[in-house]
């Protein structure tokens, strides 16, 4: 269930908001994310304690917006390891991957775990099941992940990423 | 950051090179659609595209500029072959994503009893929606031919006729076109959605020809009042989305590791140059994508037609559905251009703008000739489209190009907020437009008053002389994704 608010108090609380108007909380006790309103487009804002729990979070936050409800059943294990130049570029291949699964391969992932995680190198195990259009409602298309305004940092005592998808 | 404009007159403002910029930027626009943009990012992206090396003239926004990612939708950029630079951003995700137009001999007040049987057989009929899939399935070298002949795949496989082809820009086929440099995950994602509308914005539409502006040019396009018509609105799938996908990475890795030795203010904006083998990797990419694009459309074209014969049962020559015009709006082409007194050839890069060739230009087919090129301006689902021809200003100012829609004023989650507990479906039928959605979320995301108001963009385009207005057409059936 999504719930709109302008703005929540937990945007506030978020450094990457700058230049947008409204945000969209998630009103499901997984306010891991917010997202963020953009004219064609939309984007989200991650916060996770370190880079795992980061990557961990926006990988489902892109199943969150593309699905309806996950699915609580799986059936596949799949294991992936991914490049990047640095975090940022690491950030948009793995939320990439996570979007081929579901464009390519008809799988909709339903948990991961990052095994290990470097600021140019992961791995990650994801458990998946596959995409039933009768079962599963799908909310929206996104067409890519974009290098648009993207940003991966540490603030404080945490790490936030931001990053904008094609509709 | 703040950009200055500087209104030159009522349609033209300029936006001053500053910092990094090495040309200044032109926003083509209206006095009531200028305070539009003070809202969001696009006028940076102007600015940002404005750094790129190798731009010629001028940094432009068509009046339908809204905030994209790297270059604003409704940019076009024009780049020197040899110290100019191709970039997949701006072209777009959606490379060849364009409009298709037929007329029929059928008239609105004809139909209008069956509309709701007609749109119900045409959703039937067309494969639409989040993760679709079409009635064909490509194998790996079919769908090579697809890549590489675009159009004319389907109209060999008996999906439309020659004559489809030369009403299309660029005959359907785009050369230069190489199968061997598309990812194996593109030619996944490209094995069976030929022939799918796609959701979000991509429709469908049964619209009837409400006014005529211009009556000759309307004879020339075979447009009268109370005509029906069919206008499509659709692109190169996942297959483009996967190619533009796969370059920007490796572009941007390119750049990363100083092959590519640009410094550019967003990511986004990764591009190669035009020379550099990546470069033309990219265009040949590209290329595929485009050509699938424009099979796609002509299928989907065939497809209606066969759904509009049989539900109405009547003869291809009673239906009399004939291909107007077929136009990109995400696109990178080399095109020859007028620059300072010179003849020179450019990279066109077009992100949401589509060609608008005046009369007399040597790609026009001859049916065109002495007219202007037919330019396509697809509106919000309430309100209107547009046929406009290409006009001599649209050389001389925009590198033959114009507007390619309403473009966006408020995101999908602010128009879903705006339309929370209304029924758009009712609202639309109240207005003689009866509508079918596949996703949840779609009439509320795409209601009208997500949209600028298409008259005021299409104004704003005849009025700076980029085209000038033939016909309106006014929707009385939609299906979207």
């Amino acid at each position: 269930m999504l719930k709109l608010t302008e703005p929540p108090s937990l945007a506030q609380s978020f450094d990457f908001t700058h230049g947008y108007k409204y945000y969209l909380q998630m009103d499901s006790g997984k306010s891991d994310f917010i997202l963020l309103d953009h004219t064609a487009d939309l984007g989200i804002i991650v916060r996770g304690s370190d880079t795992k729990d980061l990557f961990e979070k926006a990988g489902l936050a892109v199943i969150h917006l593309m699905i309806d409800s996950i699915p609580d059943r799986e059936t596949k294990s799949i294991r992936i390891s991914l490049n990047g130049n640095d975090l940022a570029e690491l950030m948009v291949n793995w939320l990439g991957e996570i979007l081929y699964l579901f464009e390519g391969e008809k799988e909709i992932v339903t948990s991961i775990v990052i095994d290990s995680i470097s600021p140019t190198y992961l791995d990650a195990t994801l458990k998946t099941v596959s995409f039933d259009p009768k079962l599963h409602d799908i909310m929206c298309e996104i067409k890519a992940v974009t290098y648009h305004q993207l940003e991966v940092a540490k603030r404080d005592d945490h790490w936030e990423a931001k990053v904008i998808f094609d509709l | 950051m703040t950009i200055k404009l500087e209104s030159l007159d009522n349609y033209r403002w300029l936006v001053p090179k500053t910092g990094r910029m090495r040309v200044p930027g032109m926003i083509f626009s209206n006095l009531n659609l200028i305070g539009l943009l003070q809202d969001d990012q696009s006028l940076i992206q102007v600015a940002n595209v404005a750094t790129l090396p190798g731009i010629v003239g001028h940094s432009l926004a068509m009046p339908d500029i809204h905030w994209g990612y790297g270059f604003p939708i409704g940019g076009v950029a024009a780049f020197d072959l040899d110290e100019g630079i191709i970039s997949p951003g701006g072209v777009g995700y959606d490379i060849n994503c364009g409009c298709r137009l037929m007329t029929t001999r059928l008239r609105a007040d004809e139909i209008r009893p069956m509309i709701k049987i007609l749109v119900s057989a045409l959703f039937k009929a067309i494969p639409c929606g989040v993760g679709s899939t079409g009635h064909i399935h490509l194998s790996k070298s079919e769908q090579a031919k697809v890549a590489v002949q675009g159009a004319a795949w389907a109209v060999k496989n008996g999906l439309g006729d020659a004559e489809d082809l030369v009403r299309t820009e660029d005959h359907g086929t785009m050369d230069g076109a190489d199968p061997s440099v598309v990812s194996e995950r593109a030619i996944k994602r490209g094995e069976d959605q030929l022939g799918t509308l796609g959701s979000g914005n991509h429709f469908l539409e049964i619209q009837v020809v409400d006014k005529i502006y211009d009556p000759e040019k309307a004879r020339a396009y075979d447009l009268y009042e109370g005509q029906v018509t069919v206008f499509i609105h659709s692109g190169s799938r996942g297959y483009g989305y996967q190619i533009c996908d796969d370059y920007l990475k490796e572009i941007s890795r390119s750049i990363a590791s100083g092959k590519q030795p640009f410094d550019l203010p967003d990511r986004q904006l990764a591009c190669a140059g035009l020379k550099s083998d990546l470069g033309r990797r990219y265009l040949a990419a590209m290329a595929c994508a485009a050509n699938y694009a424009w099979a796609n459309r002509q299928i989907l074209m065939h497809w209606a037609e066969e759904s509009l014969l049989e539900t109405l049962s009547i003869g291809p020559n009673e239906l009399g559905m004939k291909l107007l015009y077929d136009v990109c709006h995400n696109i990178a082409k080399k095109e020859l251009h007028t620059v300072e007194g010179d003849q020179v050839m450019l990279c066109v890069h077009r992100k949401g703008a589509t060609r608008a060739l005046p009369p007399g230009h040597i790609l026009l087919p001859e049916i065109y000739r002495s007219v202007g090129q037919p330019v396509l301006i697809p509106g919000d689902m309430g309100t209107y489209s547009y046929v406009l021809a290409g006009a001599e200003g649209a050389m001389t100012q925009s590198f033959g190009s114009s507007c390619h829609g309403a473009g966006r004023v408020l995101s999908r989650t602010q128009a879903t907020k705006k339309a929370k507990d209304r029924s758009i479906a009712r609202e639309l039928e109240d207005k003689g437009i009866f509508v079918q959605a596949r996703g949840k979320k779609t009439l509320k995301e795409e209601m009208s008053e997500a949209y600028k108001d298409v008259s005021q963009v299409v104004e704003a385009v005849h009025g700076s002389g980029l085209a000038i207005k033939v016909a309106r057409l006014r929707p009385m059936g939609v299906i979207k994704g």
